[in-house]
């Protein structure tokens, strides 16, 4: 892929929150088209590698609100809740700014490359400190400060208790940057960061866009039972008293309509906005 | 003087005759010689076969005996051919004071052996009783294919295998001493044959449906599975009964019918899987190997090629639990029977067709650690593993399934409290009413049609443009599911052939939106 240096990345007046950081980085290199207006309003979404049906449901939730505000989409290009986040971003036509956790110049393959050229594709940049550089475990973490130092605030989707989202979170707590975390269930091992984020006081906690629970009207029992839970086409028909067979079919309808999700067996409403 | 008894050879499923000549020359230095392309097992039986005769009381004569086995370019294996050298060896040495006229051995009472219609089988113990020994329905089989008045002298703990064929006379064999003594006028009393009569009585399922709390939309799978032929997916969990789910399949599959279960003892008996005293396999089988099983297992194999699991599964069903974890050859290996329902295996000692028609039921974790999406339990895989995992069942296969469904974990306080009472839950019993209808429905659909087409799993894309007819609306539901799922035309016509099965259970001739509906919570989700 091709890769260029910023030259004297110091002087560029939109790359000034950088500076916020007391090791800024020597260099910087990046792939795609160089436009200086996208770092100006810069949002981080990050999370945990293990990402779960949640948390990809919270992102689809934050990026389109954060595009309509006008801002670009910053994250770790790392599986799970960052990839997730710049896939979402570039379907919705927004711009996304992707920092590596190691060198410009390693070639990427399969999945990562068709979303690398995706983010470039739609007007994004990659971004590196290094030019050739092999991942280490130390690598994360100093990418991590960069993504904290350039957005003006930085959203947790999901974290463990031990997670490289939580350094970022310290970081973007150090430099002043806004931080919000989304609350989770207790019960989810991938939610105990943020939960601890929130609890003490260290993150705003996220609640979605306005929405007021509750206000959703519908006909449709199946719709009804949805609101309140997740549940799979057994609980459902157990609920509502009627056979396995006719639930399936009339589920099957709603999914074609857009009305409800399916992921891992388990039905969603599509929205509850 | 030169004495030919008859046996037979069974080469796969197939039995060939064999003749086995025994001549005790006058002359000559004292030995013992086998011919005729006999297997080390067959050598050996030399030593049983003289041990056997010494310790029944008898004499082995201290002459040049030569055994030939023809046709002398077959190779012939196993230990069966043991009584058949025996009893040449006393008929030829004269001790059993026959008199030979043409080639009946008349007996010095009143009964007569007629050697040219008689067939001896069957392997010795040193101390002259006989042995329990494989293939023997088979042979049966072939005694009554010769002929009417044909008699067998099989080992009596073997000989209830044929009993079921009616037209022979079976001759239990105990010792070799009882035999000698039954040429000698003190006849064995023969087996009585048991004719079969309604079997489904005698096959009671493994598991009940009615055993099984909640997956109410698995056990739906179950019967579209058993009413089309359709194999079938699951997906989830351990511990969430996928396992006891596929077990009661058998119990909701029609009945063997009586050439059917003849057709399942064959390869049965060929394996020498009967067990003593079991005349029929009246159950459907159900063939649950492990993952670590080799190919040979699987598919069939060894030199003399014996059938593998599919064709032990034949007519029943295949159950791969943790398919994934099977090694990749084993599973494409499936790949021919599950197109044809035939298996043919190629080995030195020959070209074996073995019959191979079963319904694959595969359960897969979601993930390799098996607690993705666990309501209560982290998974502890990372995306990369979870996707190569997935990757290790192949298009081809996959293409071969037709129903997929998810297994979810139960919780068990949300069952009691919402579950209905036992008593009204579905039993096999009820499943199996419904999967009966449905064949039936099917069966007089394609009663004009190919020969070899009975479930609409085995249509073929012509045929189901034959015999499918959607309304328009389910045409058009199934073209927006088609552009929403992003569908091969592959999967296209697969859920229009569950959809052709669920409306089948209705009785319904035509395709309507419901079941068209449904057939699409069965898709593809792997």
């Amino acid at each position: 892929m091709q890769y260029h240096k910023l030259k004297n990345w110091q002087s560029i007046p939109e790359l000034k929150s950088l500076h916020d950081l007391s090791t800024p980085p020597k260099e910087l290199y990046f792939a795609g088209k160089w436009n200086p207006d996208i770092i100006k309003n810069c949002s981080a979404v990050v999370g945990s590698r293990k990402m779960t049906d949640y948390g990809a449901r919270v992102v689809e939730k934050i990026i389109p609100s954060l595009i309509m505000q006008g801002k670009t989409v910053i994250s770790g290009f790392m599986y799970g809740v960052d990839q997730h986040v710049h896939e979402v971003c570039v379907e919705n036509r927004g711009k996304t700014i992707a920092v590596l956790g190691w060198g410009i110049d390693t070639p990427l393959f399969g999945s990562d490359l068709a979303l690398a050229k995706k983010i470039i594709a739609s007007g994004g940049i990659l971004l590196s400190e290094w030019k050739t550089l092999k991942a280490a475990h130390w690598t994360f973490p100093a990418r991590n400060r960069i993504v904290a130092a350039l957005s003006s605030e930085v959203f947790i989707v999901e974290a463990a208790q031990k997670s490289g989202s939580l350094i970022t979170a310290a970081i973007a707590a150090k430099l002043k940057r806004k931080l919000w975390a989304v609350p989770g269930p207790v019960t989810s091992r991938t939610s105990k960061g943020t939960n601890q984020l929130i609890a003490s006081g260290k993150a705003q906690m996220w609640l979605g866009t306005d929405h007021l629970p509750g206000e959703y009207e519908t006909d449709d029992p199946i719709l009804e039972i949805l609101q309140n839970e997740a549940l799979t086409a057994d609980e459902i028909a157990r609920k509502l008293k009627n056979p396995v067979s006719e639930t399936g079919a009339n589920l099957s309808l709603l999914l074609l309509s857009g009305q409800i999700l399916e992921k891992g067996g388990k039905y969603y409403i599509a929205d509850v906005n | 003087m030169l004495i030919k008894i008859r046996s037979i050879a069974n080469i796969g499923l197939e039995t060939v005759p064999v003749d086995v000549e025994v001549d005790v020359a006058s002359a000559g230095f004292p030995g013992f010689t086998i011919v005729g392309l006999a297997s080390k097992a067959i050598e050996e039986a030399r030593e049983r076969v003289k041990t056997a005769i010494i310790n029944s009381k008898l004499d082995f004569p201290p002459k040049k005996i030569t055994v030939n086995l023809a046709p002398a370019d077959l190779p012939k294996d196993g230990a069966a051919y043991d009584l058949p050298i025996a009893i040449g060896v006393l008929l030829a040495s004269g001790q059993i004071p026959v008199h030979l006229e043409g080639v009946k051995a008349h007996l010095p009472g009143e009964g007569e052996v007629d050697l040219t219609k008689s067939f001896f089988y069957g392997e010795l113990s040193l101390d002259g009783t006989l042995r329990p020994t494989r293939g023997i329905l088979l042979l049966g089989l072939f005694a009554k294919k010769c002929g009417t008045g044909s008699v067998i002298f099989v080992p009596a703990e073997s000989a209830s295998e044929a009993s079921v064929v009616t037209g022979i006379k079976i001759i239990p064999v105990k010792t070799l001493t009882q035999l000698a003594s039954h040429f000698l006028g003190r006849e064995i009393t023969p087996l009585t044959e048991k004719p079969l009569k309604d079997i489904d009585e005698l096959a009671l399922p493994e598991f009940d449906l009615v055993e099984i709390a909640g997956q109410e939309q698995a056990k739906r799978a179950l019967i579209i599975a058993a009413a089309g032929g359709h194999n079938l997916l699951m997906w989830g969990p351990p511990g969430t009964g996928k396992t006891m789910l596929s077990k009661a399949l058998p119990g909701i599959l029609p009945p063997l019918s009586n050439s059917e279960a003849l057709e399942v003892t064959r390869i049965y008996s060929v394996s020498g899987l009967l067990r003593p005293g079991q005349p029929l396999v009246y159950k459907r089988p159900f063939r649950s190997p492990h993952h670590g099983t080799s190919t040979a297992g699987m598919i069939g194999g060894g030199s003399n090629p014996l059938p593998g699991e599919v064709s032990l599964a034949h007519l029943g069903v295949l159950f791969l639990d943790e398919m994934p974890e099977f090694p990749r050859t084993v599973l494409e290996g499936l790949r021919q029977p599950m197109e044809d329902g035939t298996v043919e295996i190629v080995r030195v000692a020959g070209h074996i067709r073995y019959p191979a028609s079963f319904t694959l039921i595969a359960a897969i974790n979601p993930c390799p650690c098996g607690y993705l999406g666990h309501p209560r339990r982290e998974c502890k895989c990372s995306d990369k593993q979870i996707a190569k995992y997935r990757l290790r069942i192949s298009g081809p296969i996959l293409d071969r399934i037709d129903l997929f469904v998810a297994v979810a974990a139960v919780e068990t306080e949300k069952l009691s409290l919402t579950q209905e009472h036992p008593a009204d839950r579905l039993t096999s019993k009820k499943a199996k009413e419904q999967v009966l209808k449905a064949r039936k429905v099917q069966s007089t659909r394609f009663k004009n049609g190919k020969i070899g087409l009975y479930t609409n799993s085995q249509m073929r894309n012509a045929d189901v443009k034959k015999h499918c007819f959607l309304t328009a609306e389910a045409e058009n539901l199934l073209k927006v599911a088609a552009d929403r799922f992003d569908f091969s035309a592959r999967s296209y016509f697969r859920l229009i052939k569950v959809a052709r099965t669920i409306a089948d259970l209705e009785s319904n001739e035509k395709i309507l939106p419901l079941h068209m509906a449904e057939a699409l919570q069965y898709r593809q989700i792997i």
